[in-house]
């Protein structure tokens, strides 16, 4: 009889213990609050680290992150674009620091080579003339998305289950001994189960908290106390990609100070503001400001680049020793894992704290550690050789390419998203229209996701990044709706449609100016009127007096000359 | 502003086409780093300025005719936005563009798509399109024409009959796909250039007033009496004319992605009219793909001393006369009889739409004794210089076409008008009308 798991959480930390617990013969299940990517993995910056940036002040996370990074290049290519990544030095910045900064790689293990301004501009054009110096490491962009989703999928295969949209509202306890979780639904899950409100309860031998920044809460319910410092940081969303390279200042007080290629976009962020409540704190227009401003110092054209949105999220960090840190900033980015028995007189229950993107799977792997010697299972952990669905093999991309019958930056995209799925999902015959031109994502892609996660196409965005592009969905919402129309009762569509275009409007309040302005603009237009969005006598309740209107052709009477009135 | 302003100003624009400056490379500090290897600008933040909102797109003639067409938005920001650095693919649908760049005009946000449409179907031909390919050398012998317009006019009567003998035309047709049912056009006897040195060069000399005549190709091989027309006319207002030397303006290379050897003509172009409009001279052309391509193309694509100066100073003929004549007030009393007192039925080729210059025939002769002129709407032609002259997009041309001939049938004249040699072949094919350039009417108004 395998022990039963409950992990709590669906993001990268939680979906990989989920993955690696299953691997290992545990009963899991993950509960996860909203989508997969819900909380702090889907406001994240999406860095690959090097360990570059932790290789002074943080190095036992340094060299977690260059042994990690080096791992999800084999396990998960097609979750990462490999764009490498420079600090640069410019004129005026510190000699001294530029050199700590080799040191501290060359400590960290963390490959390295110095280049000069001209060679960094001739790799990066848009770098400012006052490029003096830089340094190449192994960085890279990471989709938390595709990460998280895969992740599950594995999870998923070796026998766990996962639950969306589901709360935990309480652990339920024996004396001191956590027996497992009441939870309640926030609607149906991916599979069609269930419906908002119902309250369930699954007994476990072990609860694990991954719930990142609200960890503490999911402590407080057995009264234990986790004291997070987790702290909030604004990330700004270009419209295009002016570099293709993770570009990182070289200063020892980094905030909002790296520049992370995705996709069609780049990133810029994030600041460091601590924060209370991980569910409420301000989103303000000077943290956006502030960002464009110093990533503006090192690549002048974003100053007027064209920004679609920004998004704010907040770092799940545990400070050890919170009476000798100063600032958010250097509290350390490691990772602990509680035992809540030993710490806490607390059996059955663990939370696993701090950490980042890139350490997730090293994260995953502790807390399974833990676990097998608490149950006796005698298990290896494989998760740093198997490689995640959809990247078993890489070779496919290349073979793929073009063969489906699309434009070829289209087929690029949708293969580099799919992975080793590509065959099974672009390969059928039905005509394959692009349905998402900014992103360029067709129908084929946004069928299958519909297949797995249902009427949910926010959903549907995180898999596809349908939506995303620099409409905003102005121009793709409604056809995505119509997708969701074949299995699904219209109002669901609608319903489906209102949520990714609230959702959407959202991000882009704080980009409002210039030429997203307009484009907001347009979009309204367009649904307002065009398509009576706002209005709709369905939603509104109205009834409509159909007969004021023009009441067409009346019947005809052919008089004596034959002519007819009434036209 | 001063020359070397200018050219920082327009380095700065081609750099990023929303005018930020990354860093101008200044020609007069060599150690400065040219950071976009020649020719190689990054056209992604052009893509700021999309709205997505489709107007280029219901103004293209090619997709309203062809549904598997993507568009101009595809072609254009949406294709450069998904590009990443270092990838070659382009998608092959663009040689389906017809490069009439009314998707450029039309825009209301100023997306570069001219230079975008140009600059991937370079990188098309050069990384995807085989050298060997029957394609790629029917393309090219079609873009440089004015290669073989030079060895046909050596033989003029030859070629004339050579390249309209069924035969030939059959194994043309089955080897480098060139539709048989075009007319090749007639080679003059004597070309332009022959001409003019005939006569002794300019015989008006006007050091205040000087144009340069760039003619391009076919006025010079085959249509010479418009280029004879042009030359009367301006003499007659009292113009002193240049004939430098010149050669292909680039129209044709432009739209079959050969844009190293657009580069090579552009070149001779740009360095013998810099110098004399350095001298004080204006340049004209009477053709509206010319102008276009020295006004419009060349600054958005090549990076070379005085292009910019080039396009600066570069008009239509027309237009010119126009600006610096009071032609309208000439055409009051002015009338036409004989040969040109006709019913027009007017078309303003693509490129000149492009450049405003759209209803200068219209407003011109309309007041003119003697001749009627009608325009025939907004379609374009469709044979867009070399596109119809491909077999596989022969149909496609004829499609596109069909409103313009439409429009004519149902005009009342039975003559055509238009300042464009291929759009003038277009129509003549279409309807079976000769066609004329408005150059050669006003001459009919003015000289004896």
């Amino acid at each position: 009889m395998a022990p039963t798991v409950v992990v709590i959480g669906g993001g990268a930390t939680g979906t990989g213990t989920a993955r690696d617990l299953a691997m290992r013969g545990f009963d899991v299940t993950l509960l996860e609050r909203g989508n997969l990517t819900h909380g702090t993995t889907g406001r994240t910056h999406g860095h690959l680290h090097s360990g570059g940036r932790y290789a002074v002040s943080d190095q036992e996370s340094a060299i977690d992150c260059i042994e990690e990074n080096r791992i999800l290049r084999d396990i998960a290519p097609h979750c990462i674009e490999d764009t490498g990544g420079l600090f640069v030095q410019l004129e005026g910045d510190s000699d001294e620091y530029f050199q700590e900064k080799l040191d501290g790689c060359a400590e960290c293990g963390i490959p390295t080579e110095v280049i000069s301004g001209e060679e960094a501009r001739r790799q990066e054009p848009y770098l400012t003339g006052e490029t003096k110096r830089a340094i190449r490491v192994p960085d890279g962009a990471l989709d938390p998305f595709r990460l998280a989703v895969a992740n599950a999928a594995d999870a998923i295969e070796h026998g766990a289950r996962v639950e969306t949209h589901a709360e935990v509202v309480d652990l339920l306890t024996d004396e001191s001994d956590v027996t497992g979780v009441r939870f309640r639904r926030q609607g149906p899950n991916y599979r069609g189960e269930g419906s908002e409100g119902d309250v369930e309860t699954i007994e476990a031998d072990h609860v694990v908290s991954a719930a990142g920044a609200w960890a503490g809460q999911v402590a407080a319910m057995v009264d234990v106390d986790v004291v997070m410092a987790i702290s909030k940081g604004a990330m700004v969303v270009t419209n295009v990609r002016q570099i293709d390279t993770v570009i990182n200042r070289c200063l020892p007080k980094d905030e909002g100070d790296t520049i992370i290629p995705h996709e069609t976009t780049v990133l810029l962020g994030a600041n460091d503001e601590p924060v209370d409540d991980p569910d409420d704190y301000p989103e303000e227009q000077w943290e956006v400001n502030m960002m464009i401003d110093v990533a503006s110092e090192m690549i002048p054209i974003i100053e007027n680049a064209r920004m679609i949105r920004a998004y704010w999220g907040v770092r799940p960090l545990y400070d050890p020793d919170p009476e000798g840190t100063e600032d958010t900033g250097d509290v350390t980015r490691n990772y602990f894992v509680l035992d809540h028995e030993e710490r806490d007189d607390v059996s059955g229950f663990t939370s696993v704290v701090g950490g980042k993107l890139t350490t997730y799977r090293e994260m995953a792997e502790s807390v399974t550690d833990h676990l097998c010697d608490r149950f006796g299972v005698d298990a290896a952990c494989r998760t740093h050789e198997e490689p995640l669905p959809g990247s078993r093999d890489p070779s496919i991309l290349e073979e793929y390419m073009g063969r489906f019958d699309l434009r070829s930056p289209v087929a690029k995209r949708s293969v580099q998203r799919l992975g080793d799925r590509a065959p099974e999902v672009l390969g059928s015959e039905d005509p394959n229209p692009v349905v998402c031109e900014c992103e360029a994502v067709t129908r084929a892609e946004i069928r299958d996701a519909i297949k797995d996660v249902g009427a949910d196409l926010n959903t549907v965005r995180l898999r596809t990044r349908a939506s995303m592009g620099n409409c905003q969905g102005g121009f793709c919402t409604h056809r995505l709706g119509a997708e969701v129309y074949h299995d699904h009762e219209a109002p669901t569509a609608r319903d489906a449609i209102d949520e990714l275009y609230q959702e959407r409007w959202k991000g882009q309040r704080h980009t409002l100016w210039g030429r997203q302005l307009s484009q907001a603009m347009l979009n309204h237009m367009l649904h307002a009127t065009t398509m009576n969005h706002d209005a709709d006598p369905r939603l509104r309740g109205d009834t409509i007096d159909f007969t004021a209107f023009d009441a067409g052709r009346k019947t005809s009477t052919v008089t004596d000359e034959g002519s007819t009135n009434g036209d | 502003m001063s020359e070397k302003h200018r050219a920082d100003e327009a380095d700065r624009r081609r750099r990023t086409t929303d005018g930020v400056a990354s860093e101008t490379v200044n020609p007069e500090q060599p150690d400065a780093v040219e950071v976009f290897p020649e020719g190689e600008f990054d056209l992604r933040p052009g893509a700021d300025d999309c709205y997505k909102c489709t107007t280029c797109e219901t103004s293209c003639p090619v997709a309203a005719v062809d549904k598997s067409f993507p568009g101009p938005k595809f072609q254009g920001p949406e294709q450069w936005r998904l590009k990443r650095k270092d990838e070659i693919e382009i998608d092959p649908s663009i040689s389906e563009c017809s490069n009439c760049l009314r998707c450029d005009t039309s825009c209301p946000s100023g997306v570069n798509l001219a230079q975008m449409h140009n600059t991937a179907r370079g990188e098309y031909v050069d990384n995807q399109l085989s050298t060997f390919s029957i394609k790629y050398v029917r393309n090219r012998i079609l873009a440089n024409y004015r290669t073989s317009a030079r060895l046909a006019s050596m033989f003029p009567r030859t070629a004339n009959f050579v390249m309209n003998f069924k035969p030939v035309r059959w194994a043309m047709e089955k080897i480098l796909h060139v539709p048989s049912e075009r007319d090749f056009p007639e080679f003059a006897t004597q070309t332009f250039r022959e001409w003019w040195s005939e006569r002794g060069g300019a015989q008006v000399t006007n050091p205040d007033k000087q144009v340069a005549y760039f003619h391009g190709c076919y006025a010079n091989y085959n249509t010479t009496e418009v280029a004879k027309a042009m030359v009367r006319l301006y003499e007659y207002f009292g113009y002193e004319i240049l004939v430098p030397p010149q050669k292909c303006s680039g129209t044709p290379m432009f739209a079959n992605g050969m844009l190293d050897d657009a580069r090579r003509h552009a070149e001779t172009n740009v360095e013998n009219l810099a110098a004399v409009i350095e001298d004080g001279a204006d340049v004209i052309a009477s053709c509206t793909s010319c102008s276009m391509a020295l006004r419009n193309e060349y600054p958005e694509l090549f990076d070379i001393d005085g292009i910019e100066t080039l396009a600066k100073n570069t008009f239509d003929a027309l237009e010119y006369l126009r600006i610096h004549e009071d032609l309208h007030g000439a055409i009051q009393d002015a009338s036409v009889s004989g040969e040109f007192a006709e019913e027009f039925a007017y078309h303003a080729p693509c490129h000149s739409r492009n450049q405003g210059l759209d209803r200068q025939a219209i407003e011109l002769f309309r007041d003119l004794d003697g001749v009627q002129i009608e325009d025939v709407g907004d379609s374009c032609s469709g044979i867009s210089g070399t596109y119809g002259w491909k077999e596989e997009k022969y149909e496609k041309s004829m499609k596109i076409g069909a409103e313009m001939f439409e429009h004519m049938e149902a005009a009342e004249g039975t003559t055509g008008m238009t300042e464009c040699p291929t759009c003038g072949m277009q129509m003549e094919h279409g309807t079976g009308y000769d066609v004329h350039h408005p150059l050669e009417v006003l001459e009919a108004a003015f000289v004896d």
